[in-house]
């Protein structure tokens, strides 16, 4: 019983944190058409952001306002100087940030060396969870992911920039034609992609390691999620999320490790293949 | 500082540091040193630690006279990627650069692309932490062996420590594979018992289920040959559920890069066995470590077990070739086994193209290691079949 009730908690906990990870990558490659590369160095941010103001001895949630600010504010220049250039290329915004994540981490690495960092843990300890002992930062983290989800799903719905973006997305020169300032609009909603991505980097780093080269596995998970779960909706992303997770905690629990990566792997081909479009599409 | 200025500066720095390369020049030809080590790649953290180390001992070797009366020339190539990418950088440095050895600092299938290419026509000394099994002509091997970081090891973490009930857990390749295949045979000679066997592959970031299974298990004890990212992303989850209380760790890869990933507070009940830790305070140890620092700064890439291996690559060079009185393959074979030198780790006394040394086993103290038994001059093991 205590065995089931840990693996369907690790359960909650995977499917939530990929959700988290895959939504920034999910709004730009969904919304904008923009396979961002660099998507997980911008979760690298995040973590170093936690990172520097952990050395500066601040707590973790001052880094809530750096990560937004370090990455709202790369995510506007590479917006403005490479990725506004190519939306209608999307071979080509893949190769850009392709290079621009191999820059982010050269240049991390350069400022803060290749080596592991500690992050201190927050509310080290466990919680006693109908007899199972559950580490207590990760309940707050889920009741964390749960409202944030919850929120950017009802802005989404009911509020005025969800909707300009729904018709930006839909049709771009009808939007642009009725008054709706497109290219801003694009700008911010990447600007929100990678921030959302810089989010996920504060929320895991107590958790992880923290190095410049962390962001690859986050890009490769966030990539499966949305080959299955498709583009362009919470929805999708939520599906994905659990699809992937879901997979990956069982085959693993059942058997072993590498079975469940394979496994993902396998789901992943089997959905370009024969789905392409994922199993929600707005399409 | 004006344009013409910084171009005079920079012109005569150049000229000055000319100066030295001429004067070696001069006399007996340098002997060139091929040194193969991780700049790129999951190795790309050890490179710089093992530079540093290699041209502390170039610099110690050639201020006392050099081998054989002749200069070390280092030359370094990176060997982080894929082994056919290794087979060409050493491929240039032996027929191009004409190196007279090979010291490499790399995994176990860029050595077996390297023994394969050399077919032992070039000396070439491998240094780190391996699986053990390595027997070619020419190929003189370092580091730790299954045998020496665990044989006297795991009998010492059941009486010490009450291990029995021993849940392995590693990368999916050769290293912990072969690890674990020797370590099974110590655990069951100690009295224990194996409770479960796992593999991950090296994308694994969440641990979850390998947790789930070494709580359901019963283990007292897991044996961890993880490597790098994995092994600090397990071992925090591993405190994070509270584990240590119950569970000792032993890791015979868990060197002070590792360590500082996994954070003081998730190191509690951690245990590490190698043949160098930078917290060994034997004189010897401690005259390296302030030689490093004090050379490339307080605050240079951290020293490691493996980072050191390049160090004492250079040691055994010094020692096989003065036994020999050459640098040829077939002199050094014969005069390998018995040669010995003194190095930070103590002495190393090599037999079967191994040596026998002290080994350390350090019990994580925060975030660093402190050395809690020295077993000494293991052997080790049978590696030529």
């Amino acid at each position: 019983m205590d065995l089931i009730l840990t693996n369907g908690m690790n359960l909650v906990y995977a499917v939530a944190t990929l959700a988290l990870i895959a939504l920034g990558l999910a709004v730009v490659f969904g919304l904008l058409g923009v396979m961002n590369m660099a998507h997980g160095e911008f979760v690298m941010l995040g973590a170093f952001s936690v990172y520097v103001t952990q050395e500066a001895g601040l707590p973790i949630l001052a880094a809530v306002p750096l990560a937004l600010g370090v990455c709202g504010i790369v995510g506007y220049c590479v917006e403005w100087s490479i990725v506004r250039h190519l939306y209608s290329r999307p071979f080509d915004t893949l190769l850009a940030t392709w290079g621009l994540s191999i820059l982010m981490r050269k240049i991390v690495e350069v400022s803060f060396g290749r080596d592991y960092k500690s992050i201190d843990q927050v509310l080290p300890g466990t919680v006693d969870l109908f007899g199972i002992a559950y580490p207590s930062y990760r309940l707050v983290l889920l009741a964390v992911i749960a409202g944030f989800f919850g929120l950017l799903f009802i802005w989404y719905r009911r509020s005025n920039t969800g909707a300009r973006i729904k018709a930006m997305v839909s049709n771009p020169p009808l939007a642009a034609a009725v008054g709706i300032d497109t290219a801003r609009l694009a700008r911010m909603t990447f600007v929100f992609g990678v921030c959302t991505a810089g989010l996920a980097g504060v929320a895991l780093a107590p958790l992880v390691r923290v190095e410049p080269y962390m962001g690859i596995d986050y890009l490769l998970s966030s990539f499966f999620i949305l080959v299955v779960g498709g583009l362009g909706s919470l929805e999708g992303l939520l599906i994905g999320s659990t699809v992937i997770g879901g997979t990956d905690a069982v085959i693993s629990t059942l058997f072993a490790k590498t079975s469940g990566y394979m496994a993902v792997l396998l789901i992943s081909i089997l959905f370009l293949w024969l789905r392409p479009d994922g199993l929600f599409s707005r399409r | 500082m004006d344009r013409r200025l910084f171009i005079k500066l920079a012109a005569s720095t150049a000229a000055m540091s000319a100066v030295p390369a001429v004067g070696a020049a001069l006399a007996a030809d340098p002997i060139k040193v091929g040194v193969l080590l991780p700049q790129s790649g999951p190795g790309g953290l050890f490179g710089p630690s093992c530079e540093n180390a290699t041209n502390l001992a170039v610099a110690e070797i050639n201020g006392a006279g050099g081998i054989l009366g002749r200069m070390i020339e280092p030359i370094f190539a990176d060997v982080g990627g894929p082994p056919s990418d290794a087979n060409q950088a050493a491929l240039k440095l032996w027929k191009g650069e004409k190196v007279d050895a090979f010291i490499g600092m790399h995994d176990s299938a860029v050595r077996g692309a390297l023994t394969n290419l050399f077919k032992g026509q070039v000396p070439y000394i491998y240094t780190p932490v391996y699986e053990g099994g390595e027997c070619a002509a020419g190929t003189y091997v370092l580091g730790e062996t299954p045998a020496q970081q665990l044989e006297p090891v795991i009998p010492w973490m059941a009486a010490n420590k009450g291990a029995s009930k021993w849940y392995l857990i590693g990368n999916d390749y050769n290293w912990p594979r072969d690890t674990n295949t020797a370590a099974k045979g110590y655990i069951e000679a100690s009295g224990g018992t194996i409770v479960g066997e796992e593999y991950l592959p090296f994308t694994a970031d969440n641990f979850d289920s390998n947790l789930a299974k070494i709580k359901s298990s019963g283990a007292d004890a897991v044996l961890i040959t993880l490597v790098g990212g994995a092994s600090v992303g397990f071992n925090r989850a591993f405190a994070s559920f509270g584990l240590p209380d119950s569970v000792v760790r032993l890791g015979t890869l868990i060197e002070e890069n590792t360590l500082a990933g996994i954070g003081a507070e998730n190191s509690k009940n951690l245990y590490s066995s190698a043949g160098y830790f930078a917290a060994i305070d034997t004189p010897a140890a401690t005259a390296f470590s302030k030689a490093y620092h004090g050379k490339f700064g307080a605050d240079a890439a951290a020293l490691n077990t493996l980072g050191e291996s390049c160090y004492e690559g250079m040691k055994l060079l010094q020692a096989l070739a003065e036994k020999a009185g050459s640098l040829d393959v077939a002199d050094l074979e014969n005069a390998a086994d018995g040669t010995s030198y003194d190095g930070p780790r103590g002495r190393a006394t090599m037999s079967e193209r191994h040596v026998s040394r002290d080994v350390f086993l350090a019990e994580a103290d925060g975030a660093g290691f402190k050395v809690v038994e020295v077993f000494p001059a293991v052997s080790a093991g049978k590696n030529c079949q």
